[in-house]
């Protein structure tokens, strides 16, 4: 063996070892090496991390065990689980998802375009106004953004005030005063919804207004003085030169508070607690039930996931909506 | 037609008086060039014309008829705006073809005046874009398209050739004017470059401090400034102000005596002993080979390849000289000027208005307000 050794051309092994040869290939890996972390350091890696850091334990890693949960037959209280498709199976199957999905569908698109729509007028009245150099234009925003600042559940309470059907309930006593019967906001079930709607828009069109206020403000005002010298009537300015400006914001609003809504559960929880019966019911109050009053966790977690698909899904399709270059 | 008459138009923004007391009477077809500094009220008086903003008082006629309470759609003007202000989600041919949405034409008719318009301004390959794909040059030209293609009663310009380069600007100087000459319509063009205020006027309305400082040809407003405000504004290198006096035979400046014109103590007789202010253009200030005239020390000279301007001054008043190209001067040289005081503008330095006696000749008088 060492007669082997000593002849280091024979021996293939000695030879990779010899000295000379692996100073020569090691220092430029070493250097490459360097170079890549180098690269890394220097890169946008290490200042992403912390939110990368951030988002995975708090939103990633939850994600990802509620897509383990509902793969399961997991209660609340049972720490034996064991893998099975019994809560997807009997989520689909169950009667009650159908009535739960048309609750959502109805509450979701009235209250979007509600806020939608209404956030829009209110931005371009502020608009109007501020070009008629009107006072107060101020005041009016920080009115409405003030319906923002309040907790979704505190709004819940103060809308269950006003709707109540009690003595005290502000909107009847009002209605009362005008000589018009009483109505039964929150008790009807034909008209609970309505009512979750209306609390809804009333506090989400804040944060429209304001994003679509910042896009009016974008849009240059020659325009519309071009437009007013090509006698152009209001419509007109609004179909050509508005509408056309806004699309990009008016798609992220439109994800944004769909996703929001989607994801609605507060206010509706204080307001009506999704009744009368299922009447005021959405997907994500109804997860809630099923963890925190059936406990069973892995049901909830589908129809978690269920929320999830849905929410991508039409995320996607709005996405899709976007001016190209805003894509 | 398209006759223009503004009559005592005053406007103000709360407190702050913007425009003072305007009068001003644009002939059908003419082109009026509205100059002065920033914030002098040119721009509010175009949008007052246009309608986009409403005098606080005064009268706008249109051939003798009040637009006052018209909306800007009404008044059948077309403006074009200094950033063009074209629609960015609409096409080129939509752009120009937009103003003619209402008009009583059939879609073809409308087509055809689309073309028409792109061919007068050479802009037909670009019809079917949009305006973020086009150059500042370019979309200038979409912007008067959509001016012309209505066969308004007068065209508005509000500073257009601002946003371009030297060359560019110089180019569509000729063919805005070129275009007048073509589809001859009332224009009311504003611009704080006075330039384009000589070059393309037919008159010249210059303007200070929301009021009216002298309206006139541009060899008028150069020649017979009635200010010295005009006469300071007018002019690359602006007019030499020299502080004088008459003895009654001759200019008394802070170091020289220079004799006057023969028909000078005639005119000259209330001022005599009385402090003025003597205007003279660089071009008319010269260097003498010879001792003599107002001696003047050098500071700078700027050969521009045609000329040289040589700035200089006399005790502590600055002088502009424009001089052959072939002028060798150096800082701290002394020279000895002749100056031209058959061309010169005399000033009354209390109320900085130009004397009225001079000139004597009637046709070189600026019209003055």
């Amino acid at each position: 063996m060492a007669d082997q050794s000593a002849h280091p051309a024979k021996d293939p092994l000695a030879r990779i070892a010899a000295p000379a040869i692996t100073s020569a290939d090691a220092t430029p890996v070493r250097q490459r090496r360097a170079g890549a972390a180098a690269r890394i350091l220097s890169g946008p890696l290490p200042w992403l991390l912390p939110a990368l850091g951030v988002l995975g334990l708090f939103y990633l890693y939850p994600i990802f065990e509620a897509v383990r949960l509902a793969f399961t037959d997991a209660r609340l209280f049972d720490t034996e689980t064991q893998l099975s498709m019994r809560s997807i199976s009997s989520m689909v199957g169950s009667s009650t998802l159908g009535v739960i999905l048309r609750n959502t569908l109805t509450y979701t698109v009235a209250s979007v375009v509600g806020q939608i729509a209404l956030g829009l007028a209110i931005a371009l009245l502020v608009m109007r106004a501020e070009r008629a150099r009107l006072r107060g234009t101020l005041a009016l925003r920080t009115i409405v953004l003030a319906a923002w600042v309040i907790p979704a559940i505190a709004n819940g309470i103060i809308w269950q005030l006003l709707f109540s059907e009690a003595p005290f309930g502000a909107i009847n006593s009002a209605l009362r005063l005008m000589g018009v019967a009483p109505v039964a906001w929150l008790s009807d079930p034909s008209n609970a919804m309505t009512s979750a709607v209306i609390a809804t828009i009333w506090q989400g069109t804040a944060y429209s207004m304001i994003l679509l206020y910042a896009a009016l403000k974008t849009i240059d005002p020659a325009l519309y003085e071009a437009a007013a010298i090509d006698n152009a009537r209001p419509w007109e300015r609004f179909w050509f030169i508005t509408l056309p400006h806004l699309r990009a914001a008016l798609v992220v609003n439109a994800i944004l508070i769909l996703i929001m809504t989607l994801n609605m559960f507060d206010t509706i929880l204080a307001l009506t607690g999704g009744g009368p019966g299922r009447a005021t019911e959405i997907l994500s109050l109804y997860a809630y039930g099923t963890v925190f009053q059936n406990f069973e966790l892995g049901r909830g977690a589908a129809l978690s996931m269920l929320l999830l698909v849905i929410s991508l899904g039409l995320t996607v399709v709005l996405i899709a909506l976007l001016p190209r270059d805003r894509r | 037609m398209g006759q223009v008459e503004l009559k005592s138009i005053h406007k103000s923004f709360g407190p702050t008086a913007v425009l003072d007391d305007i009068n001003l009477k644009i002939a059908d077809k003419e082109f009026v060039v509205v100059v002065g500094p920033s914030g002098c009220g040119k721009s509010t008086l175009l949008r007052v014309v246009a309608g986009l903003e409403e005098a606080s008082s005064g009268a706008l006629l249109f051939d003798g008829r009040a637009v006052n309470a018209l909306s800007p759609g009404e008044r059948n003007v077309a403006m074009v705006f200094q950033n063009y202000a074209l629609y960015p989600h609409l096409s080129v041919a939509t752009n120009i073809g937009f103003g003619l949405r209402r008009a009583a034409m059939s879609r073809r008719e409308k087509r055809e005046a689309v073309e028409r318009t792109a061919r007068l301004l050479e802009i037909e390959p670009l019809l079917k874009r949009r305006p973020g794909a086009l150059s500042g040059g370019q979309r200038q030209r979409v912007a008067m398209g959509r001016a012309i293609i209505r066969n308004p009663a007068v065209f508005l310009f509000d500073e257009p050739l601002s946003n371009l380069d030297a060359r560019l600007r110089m180019q569509m100087r000729s063919e805005i004017r070129g275009l007048h000459s073509k589809l001859p319509t009332t224009t009311l063009y504003v611009t704080h470059d006075q330039v384009e205020a000589m070059t393309m006027a037919d008159r010249v309305v210059v303007m200070n401090a929301g009021r009216i400082e002298q309206i006139g040809t541009p060899s008028q407003i150069y020649d017979t400034p009635r200010t010295t405000f005009v006469a300071r504004f007018m002019g690359m290198p602006s007019m030499n102000m020299i502080s004088a006096r008459y003895d009654g035979d001759a200019l008394v400046l802070p170091d020289a005596r220079v004799p006057v014109p023969a028909d000078w103590p005639e005119r000259l007789g209330p001022w005599v002993g009385r402090a003025l202010l003597l205007g003279l253009r660089p071009e008319h200030l010269s260097l003498r080979a010879s001792p003599g005239g107002v001696p003047a020390t050098v500071d700078l000279t700027e050969p521009t390849g045609s000329e040289t301007l040589v700035y200089l001054h006399h005790g502590d008043t600055r002088l502009a000289a424009r001089t052959p190209p072939d002028t060798r001067l150096r800082r701290g040289d002394q020279v000895h000027l002749d100056l031209r005081l058959d061309r010169a503008t005399l000033f009354d330095p209390d109320t900085a208005l130009a004397l009225p006696t001079l000139p004597a000749d009637p046709s070189k008088t600026g019209e003055t307000v």
